[in-house]
């Protein structure tokens, strides 16, 4: 039924190729919500009658393509048009004399000469359904954010969220297994990363059922630009040249950013696979030659990438950000397959393509260069003093639109509810069995067992700079790393370090909470190798924003977020929201604000890594242990209920990151690793791993609290420190009372006599080393 | 010839994507390395790109995935230059001009008929292949290698016999292999093992030390004249020590154990 009353209001025009004028001004509310829902536009009534009300104005119907690209351009992906208010009151204000550039990928100062560029998207929704292409596309998307700033990539940072990889529970009807889904994005990664020879230098796992559903591929990028060759992503003026770059455009990735903009249902599979995109890594690779090649060259004026929303996206905004509008000649697009509609070329997300700006007179330079690189590279635009989109196809005029009506999306203020949150008052402490097993169990846990598996199919070396790699240790007895440190420019020390801080757990439990201890412990990942916390990028995922409960979680998380980088005063110059994150059955993800940070270090020398050094040197806690077990490992592993979830003391944190760094730059910790999961038990436990040397340790100095909370407390603001006796009154004078000593290194197990704790390094090693190898395959 | 008058080919095309370290590497042993397009060789290049091979006294083959490397690795780059210059290689390598492969590197020189090149300087067809290691896995790790050339390599001029280096490993097709029963024993004989890899305190190297399982722990080789040479692991990620994945356990330099490869070949060029 509704498929006859759309059909009807669409009128084929006279002209030989597929064009239809779509006949909204007659259309009846009803007909409008199903020419929504059959063109796959993703809007709703409102937004349509806006759009009908544009036409009247214009005295005629809209064609196909011009109501595509509207989809695309009001889309949650593309426009924000849930999230910018809330962005815009606790994040986007925060300003650092730092930040270069806020364009594709924010751009910070690294030294006089370099900048260096970080960005992290998400890729969920496609890797959900085709895991291998969606991760690897993901992959493909982030690098060219991180090459349109004329940047070199030096790093792929890659979190993801999975249910339980070993789960045996009956799935959701739609639903791809976690152990399939966890392999194919390790595998889309890998092969796309390291065939684009860019070092995947860190990530994470996080594993619950609560990611089943709806699974989570974020991918991060750094990457290192001259300073005088940051580019910009918009055009120099009118009466510029586009060339489109790279590869190219096929039916593959139509609807990418509608399909990201909508719920995950049972059959998402059948119906959007068509949104997922093919990568194709051996095109990307020489089109980042060429591209930094015509960058260093200065015969571009902007470059940007084509992602979302491909060239509906990319021609609108590289001309508005110019002031200017665009003429295109749609048929000179290079396709993959003959017989494409116009709208379909416009809004494809066909991968490894870019956009170029230059003046007339470097068209021929710049078309040489990604000749010899065998890249193709088509002129199809121009820029020109009338802010309108014009879209040409064989000379038929086929679209004609307001650039400012096309890109100025809508804008929300949803309604909200805010979440109960977790509180002492209603803990209910676990049984637990002895401290032996719960260790090792905790060690076991799949959140915090090793991801070596991951690890060493990603090359994390290549480009020979990296310095401190995401495991460290012994060599092939190594355990996790804090941060990853590069040194980005070859022959020079200098160093940028980074890591991924995220606590899904007690964003649920405590999202304002939640929100700053993502920043807390990313601040203490990069502090635990001897960087200076500088910048950090963020991509949110969260549920779907019509719900006012998800909203109020999503507005919470972001609160504690922009209070904490606003009182650090640390900016984040770019972005990510990934809303819409349900699964089939109501099923919805945990609250994710997934941070990759950023660090300084003057001189790599010395960075430090989290494996024991040496037997006998002295032990210290650093920061304070405090009876917060809201959402911790413990609690999620043995049935714990609510509790407080850690909270920051900012003045604190700075403080003792202050203290830390100092103590560091002196040279007098030997080894640093923050406490996150699993506590300081955990903590302490992995040191013992990587350094293959065993710890005694008396907790009667850390306070009141009885063992177990001692143990297992997951309160930020917190490091293991090793230290030589001979350097511990220097490392104590210092950090005064913000350190315990808590013991010394020595032996081969880990010992503390008061908890009944005696573990041996090598079944500790086990407990942590087997589990992902033995659900993955691969053990050896 | 001086040091800075050593120029170095570091060859490429799309996918090769070590050529920035290893060009790197030449340079900090003194010298004058340049990336080249296999395109700027063959005369597909705008007129002032355009270079000739014999120019050069070292050809390089950094790592990477050339091509993409979705058939049989290297394959498809060692196809191209055949084609196009394997003329000019073959008098390169007849000169006893130095050649080095790493990685997928290595892969193309097999495949180009560069080595092991028992019979000939460049034997019309492979030889030898490097197999999909027995893990099936990409591993990226740490590796030891034990210098086992007796001499004849121009790559190991500056190494110990049976010194032990650290060089990481990056590969899913790592195993030499070849149809030949008798192979390990004529590369012995020829002096054309260079390193080995072994465990810690050089005891033998089982999985992961040995990170692909090739036979006789084979890691890299060189041909009968010693001025090709072909290895998995990569020496240009260890130019410092601080790229050396237990640096922060300790050090004695701050060089890294690469840069004797490179300081090697140059020991031979540079009178």
């Amino acid at each position: 039924m509704s498929q006859m009353s759309a059909d009807r209001l669409m009128i084929k025009r006279d002209v030989p190729f597929p064009l239809y004028d779509i006949d909204v001004l007659s259309a009846t509310d009803d007909e409008l919500k199903q020419l929504s829902s059959e063109l796959g536009l993703s809007l709703s009534l409102d937004e349509m009658k806006v759009i009908v009300d544009y036409f009247k104005k214009e005295g005629r119907n809209p064609t196909d393509i011009e109501l595509q690209s509207l989809g695309q351009a009001w889309s949650e992906h593309c426009c924000y048009k849930s999230s910018k208010n809330i962005l815009k009151e606790f994040v986007f204000a925060i300003d650092h004399p730092d930040i270069l550039s806020r364009g594709d990928a924010g751009v910070m100062v690294f030294d006089d000469d370099y900048g260096y560029a970080l960005r992290i998207e998400s890729h969920n929704h496609p890797s959900a359904i085709e895991p291998y292409g969606g991760a690897a596309t993901g992959i493909g998307g982030i690098l060219r954010d991180v090459i349109c700033m004329g940047a070199q990539p030096i790093g792929l940072v890659d979190p993801l969220c999975f249910g339980p990889i070993d789960t045996d529970k009956e799935l959701p009807k739609g639903i791809k297994h976690p152990r399939y889904l966890a392999s194919g994005v390790v595998s889309g990664i890998r092969d796309y990363g390291n065939r684009m020879g860019v070092p995947t230098i860190s990530g994470g796992f996080f594993f619950d059922d609560k990611y089943t559903g709806n699974c989570l591929v974020n991918v991060g990028c750094l990457g290192i630009v001259k300073r005088d060759v940051l580019m910009k992503n918009y055009a120099g003026g009118p009466g510029e040249v586009m060339i489109l770059l790279g590869g190219y455009t096929g039916r593959d990735g139509i609807h990418g950013v509608t399909f990201a903009s909508a719920d995950l249902t049972s059959t998402s599979d059948k119906d959007s696979r068509g949104a997922v995109q093919l990568g194709d890594p051996i095109t990307k690779e020489p089109t980042l030659h060429a591209c930094i090649e015509v960058a260093e060259k200065k015969l571009i004026t902007g470059m940007k990438d084509l992602g979302g929303g491909g060239l509906s996206c990319v021609i609108g905004e590289m001309a508005l950000d110019a002031g200017c509008g665009a003429d295109v000649d749609l048929d000179k697009v290079p396709l993959k397959e003959a017989g494409l509609a116009p709208w379909e070329i416009w809004v494809s997300e066909s991968q490894e393509r870019m956009m170029v700006t230059c003046k007339p007179e470097n068209v021929d330079r710049i078309l040489e260069i990604f000749d010899m690189w065998d890249v193709p590279a088509t002129v199809v635009a121009r820029t020109t003093d009338i802010p309108h989109t014009r879209i040409f196809w064989k000379g038929e005029l086929i679209f004609d639109m307001d650039l400012k009506f096309l890109t100025g999306g809508p804008v929300y203020d949803r309604p909200y509810e805010l979440p109960k949150t977790y509180c002492k008052c209603r803990e209910s402490f676990p049984i637990l069995p002895s401290n032996n097993e719960v260790i090792l169990k905790l060690l076991s846990d799949l959140n915090v067992a090793s991801k070596e598996w991951a690890i060493r199919q990603y090359d994390h070396e290549v480009r020979a700079g990296t310095v401190l790699k995401p495991m460290v240790g012994k060599m092939n007895m190594t355990g996790p790393g804090d941060a990853t440190v590069l040194m980005p420019v070859l022959g020079r020390w200098k160093g940028l370090a980074a890591a991924v801080g995220c606590n899904p757990w007690f964003c649920e439990g405590d999202p304002y909470k939640g929100g700053m201890a993502c920043i807390d412990e990313t601040c203490r990942n990069i502090v635990a190798v001897g960087a200076r916390p500088h910048a950090f990028t963020d991509c949110l995922n969260f549920g779907n924003p019509e719900i006012p409960e998800r909203l109020g979680v999503f507005r919470e998380a972001v609160r504690g977020l922009g209070e904490i980088c606003k009182s650090l005063g640390l900016p984040i110059p770019s972005g990510n929201v990934s809303l819409y994150n349900e699964a089939p059955g109501g099923h919805h993800i945990l609250p994710t604000p997934m941070i990759l940070g950023t660090g300084l270090i003057d001189d790599v020398r010395k960075a430090v890594s989290a494996d024991f050094k040496e037997e006998g040197d002295r032990i210290f806690i650093v920061g304070s242990t405090k009876d917060e077990m809201g959402a911790s490992l413990l609690f999620r592993k043995f049935g714990g209920i609510e509790g407080d979830v850690p909270g920051v003391d900012i003045d604190n944190l700075k403080k003792l990151m202050d203290k830390m760094l100092s103590a560091m730059d002196k040279g007098l910790v030997r080894a640093c690793h923050d406490c996150s999961d699993g506590g300081m038990a955990v903590a302490v436990a992995e040191m013992c791993i990587s350094g293959d040397i065993g710890a005694e340790l008396d907790l009667r100095d850390m306070g009141p609290l009885d063992d177990a909370r001692k143990l297992y407390s997951e309160s930020n603001t917190r490091w293991i420190a090793e230290v030589k006796e001979k350097d511990a009154k220097a490392f104590q004078d210092i950090m005064g009372a913000d350190a315990v000593c808590i013991g010394r290194t020595g032996g081969d197990s880990l010992k503390v006599a008061s908890a009944g704790v005696s573990l041996s390094v090598k079944d500790m090693r086990k407990a942590w080393n087997d589990p992902v190898w033995n659900i993955m395959g691969g053990a050896q | 010839m001086k040091a800075s008058d050593v120029k170095v080919c570091v060859i490429r095309i799309e996918g090769t994507n070590c050529e920035d370290e290893m060009a790197e590497a030449f340079r900090m042993v003194g010298a004058a390395p340049e990336k080249v397009h296999l395109k700027q060789l063959t005369g597909q290049a705008p007129a002032d790109m355009r270079r000739s091979l014999e120019d050069y006294d070292i050809l390089a083959f950094p790592g990477g995935f050339s091509a993409g490397d979705y058939i049989r690795d290297g394959a498809i780059f060692a196809a191209r230059i055949k084609s196009a210059i394997g003329p000019q290689v073959r008098k390169f390598v007849e000169a006893e001009k130095p050649v080095l492969g790493v990685c997928n590197g290595f892969q193309i020189l097999v495949e180009l008929g560069l080595l092991p090149a028992m019979e000939d300087c460049m034997t019309p067809v492979p030889t030898a292949a490097l197999y999909t290691n027995d893990s099936a896995r990409f591993e990226c790790r740490p590796t030891l290698l034990r210098n086992d050339n007796r001499g004849k390599c121009m790559f190991t001029s500056a190494f110990k016999p049976k010194q032990v280096v650290m060089f990481p490993s990056a590969h899913a097709e790592g195993k030499l292999m070849s149809m030949d029963p008798k192979f390990v024993e004529k590369l012995e004989e020829n002096d054309q093992v260079v390193f080995r890899y072994v465990g810690p305190d050089g005891k033998a190297p089982v999985y992961p030390w040995n990170p692909n399982g090739s036979p006789s722990d084979i890691a890299g080789i060189c041909n009968p004249a010693g001025n090709v040479m072909g290895l998995m692991p990569h020496p240009e990620r260890v130019l410092t020590r601080f790229t050396h994945p237990d640096w922060t356990r300790g050090y004695t330099s701050e060089e890294g154990d690469g840069l004797l490869v490179f300081r090697s070949v140059m020991q031979k060029l540079v009178k």
